[in-house]
């Protein structure tokens, strides 16, 4: 995959969380919106002092400023920059693995699909999986079915977002 | 990708800048009021453009940009669409091998209806469009269906708008049948809801960012968006339909865009249509 591209949809990714956190207000959430806020971080059992920034938010900026691999630590914790998709992604490169991978990216656009979430690119990249793996270039292709899963899970939290705030720009 | 980015953050500057009030109301089926929606969107563009006339809201972009207006009054002076019209009320004109036509099909011969398209149909229990009756036409008569984007379909769209022009606005969402409501929270959902990679939703173009450049374009106002289709675009180098400009939004936004005529894209036009109330039917147009 190319590096500077990632990075480039990092900070897009980034701006825009900036972006939506902006127009965000407290506002009595209508009878309708049955969805979860859009930045979904389980609160920790202990709940101290509540965090300047949120988890979600400490990652982004992690991410932006250093790339995938990086531990940072938010409210006393370690964590890592890294995707749940790229964790996955680093398994070993093997067919199996990459079939799974594949599999479950696969039905996570679908999911997406549904709810008329789905990306532009999507589709494509999971093509480029399966030929990756019929060349048996696995790690190619658990690279790309990871970067598909995460278009996935990004258009459905932006679902969920919509859901909850799709309201925020109509003029009054 | 420094296009993308440059994009994000101009948008992300129109929408801090003229971020919307908080709406407590007009969101789910108890609270939706259409003609509050349309007073309340009129009223943002005369905020927005003081010097803008509701009434030249059907010109899109130039309504509001004296700088590409001039060029566009220049290109209709001749209008690249004249012979779609013609070809258009040809077609329409030519019957079906079993001797029917188009317009025993429509209301008043298919002449001055555009303007009431598209339409609540309370017994199909959807939103129809003009391009989707003109297929219907057509198969019911044991004709093949056109293709939805350009073409004849296109054309026959102009001639039929050709024949409406002036006539106003006045879509209508019947009070007897939720359905009809709940179509155009639809819609309206669909067009102020972020999508895709770029996150934008048709607002953060046609709303927000009205007249605000996105790479080398000013999107025009979502006010009067409906009114002058179908489109000869100098882009396309031919005719389009809205729905097939609609595709070409929704893909802008970085998203799998929708199919001509999914009853998404039709409540969409149902919703974007209702904001058109009170506008002139002008079609068809020209824009870059
Ligand atoms: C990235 C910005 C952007 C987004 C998002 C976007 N558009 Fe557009 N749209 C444009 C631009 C630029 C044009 C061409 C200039 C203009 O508005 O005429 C255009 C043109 C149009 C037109 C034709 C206007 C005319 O006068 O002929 C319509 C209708 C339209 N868009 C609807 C939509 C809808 C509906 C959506 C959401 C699905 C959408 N747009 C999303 C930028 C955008």
């Amino acid at each position: 995959m190319n590096k500077g591209l990632i990075i480039a949809i990092v900070l897009i990714v980034a701006v825009v969380l900036f972006m939506t956190q902006s127009d965000k207000k407290e506002v009595s959430e209508p009878a309708m919106t049955k969805a979860p806020p859009p930045v979904q971080v389980e609160p920790s059992p202990a709940e101290p002092a509540a965090p300047e920034v949120s988890l979600q938010e400490a990652f982004e900026m992690n991410r932006a400023m250093y790339g995938k691999g990086h531990s940072f630590a938010w409210n006393g914790e370690q964590h890592t920059t890294d995707h749940p998709e790229e964790i996955e992604a680093s398994k070993e490169a093997t067919q199996a693995n990459a079939e799974a991978l594949l599999a479950s990216a696969m039905a996570k656009n679908a999911e997406v699909a549904k709810l008329g979430f789905e990306w532009k690119l999507t589709g494509d990249i999971l093509k480029k999986a399966q030929q990756s793996i019929d060349q048996g270039n696995f790690q190619q292709a658990l690279n790309l079915a990871a970067q598909a899963k995460y278009h996935a899970r990004i258009g459905i939290e932006q679902y969920h977002y919509a859901q909850a705030n799709w309201h925020l720009s109509v003029p009054e | 990708m420094k296009i993308i980015k440059t994009l994000a953050l101009n948008l992300a500057v129109a929408s801090a800048s003229q971020a919307a009030l908080a709406a407590d109301s007009g969101f789910d089926m108890q609270t939706v009021d259409p003609e509050a929606d349309r007073i309340a969107l009129q009223n943002y563009f005369k905020a927005r453009f003081p010097e803008t006339e509701i009434a030249d809201y059907v010109n899109g972009i130039y309504a509001v940009d004296a700088g590409s207006r001039e060029q566009w009054e220049e290109l209709e002076e001749f209008p690249p669409y004249e012979f779609d019209v013609e070809k258009g009320e040809e077609l329409f004109n030519t019957p079906f091998a079993n001797g029917k036509g188009y317009a025993d099909c429509f209301e008043n011969g298919g002449i001055g209806i555009r303007h009431k398209y598209p339409y609540w149909n309370k017994d199909e229990g959807t939103v129809k469009t003009l391009e989707q009756e003109i297929n219907e036409c057509r198969t019911d008569n044991d004709e093949e269906p056109l293709a939805w984007g350009k073409g004849a379909i296109a054309q026959i769209s102009a001639y039929m708008a050709w024949t409406s022009r002036d006539k106003v606005f006045d879509i209508q969402i019947p009070a007897d049948d939720e359905r009809a409501k709940a179509a155009y929270l639809d819609g309206k959902k669909f067009f102020y809801a972020k999508r895709g990679q770029l996150n934008l939703s048709c607002a953060n173009c046609h709303v927000q960012g009205t007249n605000i450049r996105i790479r080398a374009d000013l999107p025009s106002p979502q006010l009067g968006h409906v009114t002058h289709f179908p489109v000869f675009r100098s882009k396309w180098g031919a005719l389009g339909t809205l729905h097939r400009r609609y595709s070409g939004c929704h893909k802008d936004s970085r998203s799998k865009p929708l199919k001509p005529q999914t009853e998404t894209f039709r409540n969409l036009e149902y919703f974007q249509s209702y904001m058109s109330n009170g506008l002139v039917a002008n079609g068809p147009g020209a824009r870059k």
